[in-house]
């Protein structure tokens, strides 16, 4: 079949009303699942997953895909208004979208989050249809010495979201290092910090510790100071985002969808961790430096397109080589798998008209997330409106039952809520959040795939230099390591 | 206020009242102790259905995952035993975890399990290019050392599979000889071998169908007596090893231990009519589950003599996790 | 008190870690993570990972003690609190509201449970709208329920007394 018969076939199987309304649906689902903290873009796809069964494969999977780039984009509005990520992917978008909010400029913050995860999206998708094969191919090389590598060299982010302390940057970060430590050993099994609790031997909840970390500080603080926002402008503000401001960071934003792209394609990195290293990134080459975190357009943009650029490249390994990158697209590919759809190199030719009509949709997806989340960005307005004594209890019961409603686990509310007092401990010390966020995600990442390689390789150190992937990133490290003692240097000579 | 105090009244009335005749008299919680679009969650939410018209009030769904089944297990465990929590329990929940782990925070006999309804045939398989062709390979391969296998964590059902399968092949001792790469989750396990981390795996036939159908992996045999379809590879009875009927993937519903002898009745006669159901079993055969409907005693000896013989495996070769 | 503590800031909180790591080293590892006997590479160890931590926690706290706290900007220290109560008072206040909350959420049912919760801190906070916070407080548990329990499938507890539909 040449190229034309495929785009025709792909576009008989999709050019009907009902492709393009489940894909509507779905990215409608998405907005709403992912500005509800802790329903999260994953647990909105993983609810969406049983209303696909009775439907044709083509469809379910669009709807699926709709709620997953929705509920990514989504995240990004309650972590604007009210510093609560609504997925975590959102995290990286509250350094600079809450304080902008605080300034009166929530739609100005709302509008990049938009613009960014659209052109972000749409770079993504484009990766996707022009790329598959070939990063496939490149991601299929990533054992654990290169993940090692690519964590390792992931963590120096932490210095770019750090403010204005390395040092305590580097304490948040040991701290979510250590905490994600609990639960139970890879390797061998037996039990860390778990003192014979069942909910333990899990691990702490990883959305439990978000929200904790971000959202319950607010309420504490509020309870610290219950009149000190008064006379403060909280409210979304007459101010929108202005084309020059979206064409001043476009360049961060083709970055970090770049970076998004690359992380998404690898399976087991996911959209946070993307959204970091742009984030980071932007903050690092940026001539607003300076106002980075204190509510700057541009960090949003940045972080925006690190996570949304993740969404279409997830799909890269999930159809090339029917290899989930994270828990989303693992949910996707059950979806494949009870329509008999395999997912993998044969689908490209067996199945052909559904790859193409997946990629014709896709297309469609960004521009009709574009339109959804106009619409969503004005409903949520009010939100910005509400009086903050009424908004900060609002916001805590919404946290538990969102934090409840993840795992179905009522100790997942106790961890938040002690997470939200350390929260509110490092607030009043000055230690910076985001560290403590990354470290928490990559550290057992790190871990396991340091263990991985040495069980690999029977114990010899040289599996860590064993190939060119592992070499850049080594070097990449070194870079952005010299980077970091040169700005110390230079703040300590300014 | 008036109403509220009524609907207090009325409610209690209803619960002081309740008898094992009405049951269900309201939704049950059903809980997946793994993730959303793995094997167990999705064989639970097959069934979901086809159980819920045989029941005749919803089931609430409910995925509590962590620790290798074991934090979803534990909820149920310490729930009432009225009925209205039940627990989809799974092999490497329920059989092979209480066999190696000694700190586990439940036994066998903290349940009562009402069905076993479906068995999961498992199977071998290395990477193509990896030059292993047979089993006898992959043992003569073994002898010569630097051989790895994955699973989806220590105490999972891959686990225990991998080992089983060496030491009831003549490998001496296979916690030496070959060495356990743990992943996390079932998907990152096949990824190892596709990657050439591992050197082969054990797992259930429905897991690595695709990877199969594409060539990505080869299978070298399957466990049961036999053939699975899509698998050209040798039945464990074909190669002279029929012990290794044993090692199959199930799926099952359990309460906690205090359970009423009427009510798991009750889950016999609904099982047996929901498993009739001609959808469910289309959609499960086609992903290559094997429906088999047991009774709440058959299904306990099942689970038991599976469990009896990963423990004396367990014990022999010392696997035993004693923190 | 406040002033000096953010004076030295960063030599508190490195005496703070110096402390913690050498607990950590020293007691938590050793009694809280089970390594087995039968290790050959002692980098597979469960504890070598906790053991690395405790060393870059101890080499942070000696780098807080002896770096010279960078000038920074203080814009966002917390303001002194007016009003009546005292600060420290209101979060200990708020600490018994969240305890109260995660004992009554298993017993009452979380609709119940959070209907209070939503009262009690709204008031707590002296809220300028007590209709729109007691309307509140019932309606945004009730949609919220709604919404979970119905929509998304999820087994919101209910609790022993008055169960929803």
């Amino acid at each position: 079949m040449s190229f034309y018969d495929s785009i025709l076939a792909g576009i008989s199987l999709v050019g009907n009303v009902d492709a393009f309304l489940s894909l509507f649906i779905g990215i409608v689902v998405g907005v709403i699942g992912g500005a509800i903290p802790g329903l999260s873009a994953t647990m909105a796809v993983a609810l969406t997953l049983p209303f696909t069964f009775p439907m044709q494969p083509i469809n379910g999977i669009l709807l699926l895909l709709g709620v997953y780039k929705g509920g990514i984009f989504g995240g990004s509005i309650p972590a604007i208004l009210i510093k609560t990520p609504g997925t975590p992917a959102s995290s990286a978008t509250i350094l600079d979208g809450y304080p902008l909010a605080e300034k009166g400029q929530a739609g100005k913050a709302l509008g990049m989050a938009l613009w960014a995860s659209c052109t972000a999206d749409v770079v993504s998708n484009l990766s996707l249809i022009l790329f598959a094969g070939w990063l496939a191919s490149f991601a299929l090389n990533f054992g654990p010495p290169e993940f090692f590598a690519l964590i390792f060299f992931s963590l120096t982010i932490i210095a770019g979201v750090s403010g204005d302390s390395l040092l305590r940057g580097t304490l948040s970060a040991v701290a979510g290092l250590i905490l994600a430590t609990v639960g139970l050993d890879l390797v061998y099994g037996t039990n860390r910090f778990t003192f014979g609790d069942s909910n333990l031997m899990g691990g702490l909840n990883f959305i439990a510790v978000l929200i904790g970390l971000f959202a319950i500080p607010e309420v504490i603080a509020m309870a610290w100071d219950p009149t000190g926002h008064l006379g403060k402008a909280r409210s979304l503000g007459k101010s929108w985002v202005t084309f020059r401001e979206y064409k001043d960071s476009f360049f961060s934003i083709i970055r970090g969808s770049i970076i998004g792209v690359i992380l998404g394609s690898i399976p087991g990195i996911g959209a946070a961790p993307s959204a970091f290293l742009s984030y980071s990134e932007a903050r690092r080459t940026s001539k607003n430096k300076e106002n980075f975190g204190k509510g700057e357009i541009e960090g949003v943009a940045a972080a925006e397109a690190g996570n949304n650029g993740v969404a279409g490249a997830t799909l890269i390994p999930l159809l090339a080589l029917g290899v989930p990158g994270d828990v989303i697209t693992a949910i996707i590919i059950g979806a494949f798998m009870i329509h008999g759809l395999q997912p993998g190199p044969m689908m490209f030719v067996l199945n052909v008209d559904i790859i193409y009509g997946l990629f014709i949709g896709l297309i469609v997806s960004s521009v009709m997330l574009f339109a959804v989340g106009s619409v969503a960005i004005r409903a949520f307005r009010y939100v910005a409106d509400v009086p903050k004594r009424i908004l900060m209890p609002a916001v805590l019961v919404l946290c538990i039952y969102g934090v409840f409603a993840v795992n179905n686990n009522m100790f997942d509310v106790g961890v938040m809520f002690a997470m939200g007092w350390l929260g509110y401990l490092m607030v009043r010390t000055r230690i910076p959040a985001a560290p403590f966020l990354i470290a928490f995600i990559l550290g057992p990442l790190l871990e396991d795939n340091f263990r991985q390689s040495m069980l690999m390789s029977g114990g010899d150190v040289s599996v860590f230099v064993r190939g060119p992937i592992t070499w850049a990133f080594w070097t990449f490290s070194i870079i952005a390591l010299f980077a970091i003692y040169k700005s110390i240097r230079n703040a300590k000579t300014a | 206020m008036n109403k509220f105090v009524k609907l207090l009244t009325v409610s209690l009335g209803l619960t002081a009242s309740a008898a094992y005749a009405d049951y269900p008299e309201r939704p049950i919680n059903m809980v997946i102790p793994y993730g959303a679009g793995g094997a167990t969650d999705i064989s639970a939410r097959t069934i979901a259905e086809p159980l819920g018209n045989a029941v005749g009030r919803p089931l609430v769904m409910a995925n509590v995952t962590g620790a290798g089944g074991a934090t979803g297990s534990v909820a149920v465990q310490n729930a009432k035993a009225d009925g209205y929590t039940m627990l989809f329990a799974r092999v490497g929940s329920h059989s092979v975890n209480p066999a190696m782990k000694a700190t586990l925070p439940y036994t066998l006999d903290d349940f009562r399990f009402v069905t076993v309804y479906e068995i999961n045939p498992a199977a071998c398989a290395v990477a193509p290019d990896s030059g292993i062709n047979s089993m006898d390979d992959l043992v003569a391969k073994v002898a010569e050392g630097g051989v790895t296998y994955s699973s989806s964590g220590v105490g999972s059902f891959l686990h225990i599979a991998a080992v089983m399968v060496l030491d009831s092949f003549g490998v001496e001792n296979p916690l030496e000889q070959a060495t356990h790469i743990p992943q996390k989750g079932g998907g990152a396990a096949a990824t190892a071998v596709l990657n050439g981390t591992a050197t082969f795996l054990c797992t259930n036939s429905s897991s690595i169908a695709s990877f199969v159908a594409n060539g990505q992996l080869k299978p070298l045999m399957v466990t049961t007596a036999e053939p699975v379809v899509g698998f050209d590879a040798p039945t464990a009875n074909e190669l002279g090893k029929p012990e290794l009927n044993q090692l199959v993937g199930w799926t099952g519903i359990a309460g906690p231990a205090g359970l009423p002898d009427d009510v798991a009745a009750k889950w016999g006669d609904w099982m047996a009519e929901a498993t009739k159901d001609a959808a469910f079993l289309e959609k499960m055969t086609s992903r290559g589950s094997v429906i088999e409907l047991m009774d709440p005693e058959s299904a306990n000896e099942f689970i038991r003599g599976q469990y009896n013989k990963f423990r004396s495996l367990v014990d022999r070769l010392g696997m035993r996790i004693e923190g | 008190m406040l002033k000096v503590l953010f004076k030295g800031l960063n030599r508190w909180l490195g005496v703070f870690t110096l402390i913690f790591s050498a607990f950590f080293a020293f007691y938590a590892i050793p009694n809280w993570v089970y390594s087995p006997s039968n290790i050959r590479n002692i980098v597979l160890s469960p504890t070598f990972w906790p053991y690395v931590l405790a060393g870059i926690l101890a080499f942070s706290g000696v780098a807080l003690i002896i770096t010279k706290q960078t000038p920074s900007t203080d814009q966002d220290t917390p303001a002194p609190a007016i009003g009546g109560m005292r600060p420290y008072m209101r979060l200990v206040i708020l600490a018994i509201i969240m305890g109260s909350t995660m004992y009554l959420l298993p017993r009452l049912g979380m609709v119940w449970t959070t209907m209070l919760t939503f009262v009690a801190t709204a008031f707590f906070f002296g809220t300028r709208y007590p209709k729109a916070a007691v309307v509140s407080a019932i309606l945004v548990p009730l949609i919220l329920y709604a919404f979970f329990a119905h929509v998304a499938g999820v087994a919101i507890p209910q609790g022993n007394f008055v169960r929803l539909p």
